[in-house]
């Protein structure tokens, strides 16, 4: 087990690499400069020339490229060029809101999902299933930015049930906490809702045709039965599989949703950097989000001998 | 089924305890700002919203007054004995820092020691190092007394000193730097002084109980300027439509700048009051002399007749605004009879004209961004109206960022961008005056000109200087290097609890001299 968790771990290694090369070249490629941003209409060729060379984006692209992956295989992923602020406490603080709205929300998903999936499955062609489905691409269709102002305008201004904007941490109040986060969570929920649903009907659907179930059943086991002891471990195998996928995307930041809601989370922060041309903060923030893919989908597959045992004898 | 009705009351009274701790925060004042603040250090790493926030904290020796003219801040008195080359500043008594020291002319030495060494990249540093302000010594005459001997003597020094994006030269305490000289927090002497700063949500800033206002009544930047309530937070809430729903549902008490296409909406929303007011921002679209068809002036000029510069401004602001083809802004004192004059628009004469250049219907590739939805509109509106007299002009939309680095290498044939506020004439006409060869972003390129905006920065008396605006005026209609078209106004909506806000001719918020009215 641990020579497989190590073997993992060693092949991401290259990916990373790739990444962060990817990524240093690309934020380079795009038009625009850290220091025209900060100084804006009163840019003058001295002055930015100066700036630059205070920054060190004067140096050769390798050179920038080698001293920074030198310091971030330290740990080091340097100072944001807007604010001098360093790069990984800033990134792992913003992580920390994106993590709690974004597991939570992806947690209660499943929890509804699955379900409503299998019984669709389960009733397969029946009202119940043409409803679920329904609903279900109608979630999938809907964009978040839109779904997230809806529930601000009804639940935040109308009802006034939720604040509208920002977020309090856990540790400092945690009522207020939950009533800031209601809504992201809720956006991300419904969202979420619909690709997961589908995913578990279409896997159940699949496993219910199969000759064991038919087998249960007519050794005359409950429905219920049928499908929480026996199909619902292989159903779930393809579902939990996406639901990594749909985490690692969302851990690796939700800035639409974050906006929207004015969250301090990970994703805002990227598209910040991305705006202001902040090179050290957005290699940090990619580089940061393509380990937490890899960690992400890394425990997933760590996870499928729960629902299948082949896999780990595999 | 009870287990959901519990979590129900559950779920309730987490929302009522959250709402009523929003209650308890119901003293401070909360103005939304699009992006977080980039620093603490006034003029040396900021933005526009830096600016905003910092200028509650510190205060520089002058200021800038509601009208663009400078006026004492913590000086008591500023005068030149020798016509501009040597300024003496009396500073004003019993004035003291957030940490309760007594601000004193060995401060004013201290930081402006700090200011005039390039390494602390403050905002201002050319100007006063070896731009036209230059400053030749900095001496203290007593503990009240400074004195400033510049290199030559200089009309713009005052105005320099209390520009906004320089943070008026803040006068802090030297202990706003850690002992290894790096900037740590600052110790100013504004009505607010510094408290939490959650970067990427807010900052907030407290009542300073010790300040000392000036008697003058509250002007600008100027004058008196008190906190009345307990504490400011400055809420970061990048999208509009959340600052739009959090001012609506109470969440934030101002919106400084709000779309004009929303002014209607808030003047009909219960609670919200809307403020209006000119500024010295420009907005104009700019044309390249050196490309070869806009190297042609009667092709300029054909561009200059073809765009309704009333009308597009009407549709645009929605009558906020002024039309305004002079770069000297509507509101600056300086703008006068000749510069009301806008470009007639004939879209036959602009036809002759192009005809007259050589124009044979080429695309004209004009850049604009998103960013700032005004600069996107008046691109689209001018590129309809210049169809109008068979110009034709292609849109090209680019990120901010690519735009500005495009700005800055010259690298366009027309483009529709947006100044910032200069406010003098001098450096109004400067910000896009100058030599391309060596400054590629310079829109006119026209020595003599140039000779007469140098001359009109050293200068001092108000009727010489309009002589050389109103020649500058002439002499940029007849090259047309690009044409101006109004001054953006500052639109803020804010809540009609609070009491004494306005919008002002900087666009930024003042939060001193408002109260929550409870």
């Amino acid at each position: 087990m641990l020579r497989y968790l190590l073997g993992r771990l060693l092949t991401a290694v290259p990916t990373l690499l790739l990444v962060s090369f990817g990524v240093f070249v690309l934020i380079r490629l795009v038009p625009g400069d850290p220091i025209v941003v900060m100084l804006g209409d009163t840019a003058d060729p001295e002055t930015v020339r100066a700036l630059r060379e205070a920054y060190g984006l004067d140096r050769p692209l390798l050179a920038q490229y080698g001293l920074w992956l030198l310091r971030a295989a330290g740990g080091d992923l340097g100072q944001s060029i807007t604010n001098g602020a360093e790069v990984l406490p800033l990134i792992l603080s913003r992580f920390e809101v994106s993590a709690i709205i974004v597991v939570i929300a992806v947690a209660l998903a499943a929890l509804i999902a699955v379900p409503l999936g299998m019984i669709a499955a389960w009733r397969q062609n029946s009202a119940t299933d043409v409803v679920v489905i329904a609903v279900a691409t109608l979630l999938l269709s809907v964009p978040s930015f839109w779904l997230g102002l809806l529930l601000l305008l009804a639940f935040g201004l109308k009802l006034g049930w939720v604040p509208v904007i920002g977020y309090v941490p856990f540790a400092e109040d945690w009522a207020l906490a939950l009533a800031y986060i209601a809504l992201p969570v809720a956006t991300l929920v419904l969202v979420e809702i619909g690709v997961l649903t589908r995913m578990a009907r279409a896997s159940t659907v699949e496993v219910l045709r199969l000759e064991y179930i038919a087998h249960a059943r007519a050794k005359g086991a409950s429905e219920l039965s049928v499908l929480a002891r026996h199909a619902l471990p292989n159903a779930f195998a393809p579902t939990w599989t996406l639901i990594g996928l749909v985490l690692g995307n969302l851990l690796g930041g939700i800035a639409v949703v974050e906006t929207v809601f004015t969250l301090p989370g990970l994703g805002r922060l990227l598209v910040d950097a991305i705006f202001a041309r902040d090179y050290p903060l957005i290699q940090g923030c990619l580089l940061f989000t393509a380990v937490v893919y890899v960690l992400v989908n890394l425990v997933v597959d760590l996870c499928y001998p729960l629902f299948d045992p082949r896999v780990a004898t595999e | 089924m009870r287990k959901i009705g519990l979590l129900a009351v559950c779920a309730s009274a987490a929302i009522g305890v959250a709402l009523a701790g929003e209650a308890v925060r119901a003293e401070t004042i909360r103005v939304a700002v699009n992006a977080d603040i980039r620093s603490t250090y006034p003029g040396v790493n900021r933005d526009s919203n830096t600016d905003a926030v910092m200028h509650h904290i510190v205060e520089g020796l002058v200021a800038f007054t509601s009208d663009g003219s400078v006026a004492p801040s913590l000086a008591e008195k500023v005068e030149t004995p020798d016509g501009g080359k040597t300024w003496v500043f009396t500073l004003r008594d019993g004035v003291t820092f957030h940490n309760g020291e007594p601000v004193t002319a060995e401060d004013v030495l201290f930081i402006w020691d700090k200011y005039l060494d390039e390494a602390t990249k403050w905002r201002c540093y050319k100007d006063f190092a070896e731009g036209n302000a230059a400053v030749e010594s900095i001496e203290k005459e007593d503990d009240r007394t400074v004195v400033f001997t510049l290199k030559q003597p200089s009309a713009l020094f005052l105005g320099l000193m209390a520009r906004i994006d320089c943070a008026a030269g803040a006068i802090v305490h030297e202990d706003s730097f850690a002992a290894d000289g790096s900037w740590s927090a600052p110790i100013g002497t504004g009505p607010y002084k510094i408290g939490e700063w959650r970067q990427g949500e807010f900052i907030e800033l407290e009542k300073f109980a010790g300040y000392k206002p000036r008697p003058e009544p509250r002007d600008g930047y100027a004058g008196a300027r008190i906190a009345e309530a307990d504490k400011v937070r400055f809420v970061v809430i990048p999208d509009g439509a959340a600052t739009k729903a959090a001012l609506l549902s109470g969440s934030i008490d101002v919106y400084p700048d709000i779309s004009v296409n929303d002014v209607e909406e808030f003047k009909a929303s219960q609670g919200v009051k809307v403020g209006i007011a000119d500024t010295m921002n420009l907005s104009g679209i700019l044309m390249q002399t050196t490309d070869p068809l806009l190297g042609k002036v009667k092709l300029r000029e054909a561009i200059a007749h073809a765009i309704d510069t009333a009308g597009l401004v009407q549709v645009l602001t929605l009558g906020t605004a002024k039309p305004n083809n002079s770069p000297i802004p509507v509101v600056s004192a300086y703008h006068g009879k000749l510069q009301s004059a806008l470009f007639s628009y004939d879209p036959e004469r602009a036809r002759k004209l192009a005809a007259e250049a050589g124009y044979k219907g080429e695309t004209i590739k004009m850049l604009t961004t998103k960013r700032y939805q005004t600069a996107f509109d008046v691109a689209v509106i001018a590129q309809a109206m210049a169809k109008q007299a068979g110009i034709n002009i292609e849109l090209e939309v680019l990120e901010w960022a690519t735009l500005l680095d495009k700005y800055l290498a010259g690298d366009y044939q027309m483009m529709s961008f947006l100044y910032s506020a200069r406010l003098d004439p001098s450096l109004s006409f400067d910000m896009f005056s100058g030599p391309k060869a060596e400054q590629p972003r310079k829109v006119w390129d026209n020595p003599e000109a140039q000779a007469l905006i140098e001359q009109s920065m050293r200068i001092a008396d108000k009727g010489e200087r309009e002589t050389i605006f109103n020649r500058l005026e002439e002499m940029f209609r007849a090259d047309v290097p690009m044409l101006v078209l109004y001054n953006g106004p500052d639109i803020a909506a804010y809540s009609d609890k609070l009491v004494g806000y306005e919008a002002w001719m900087a666009g930024t918020p003042r939060l001193w001299g408002v109260s929550t009215g409870k």
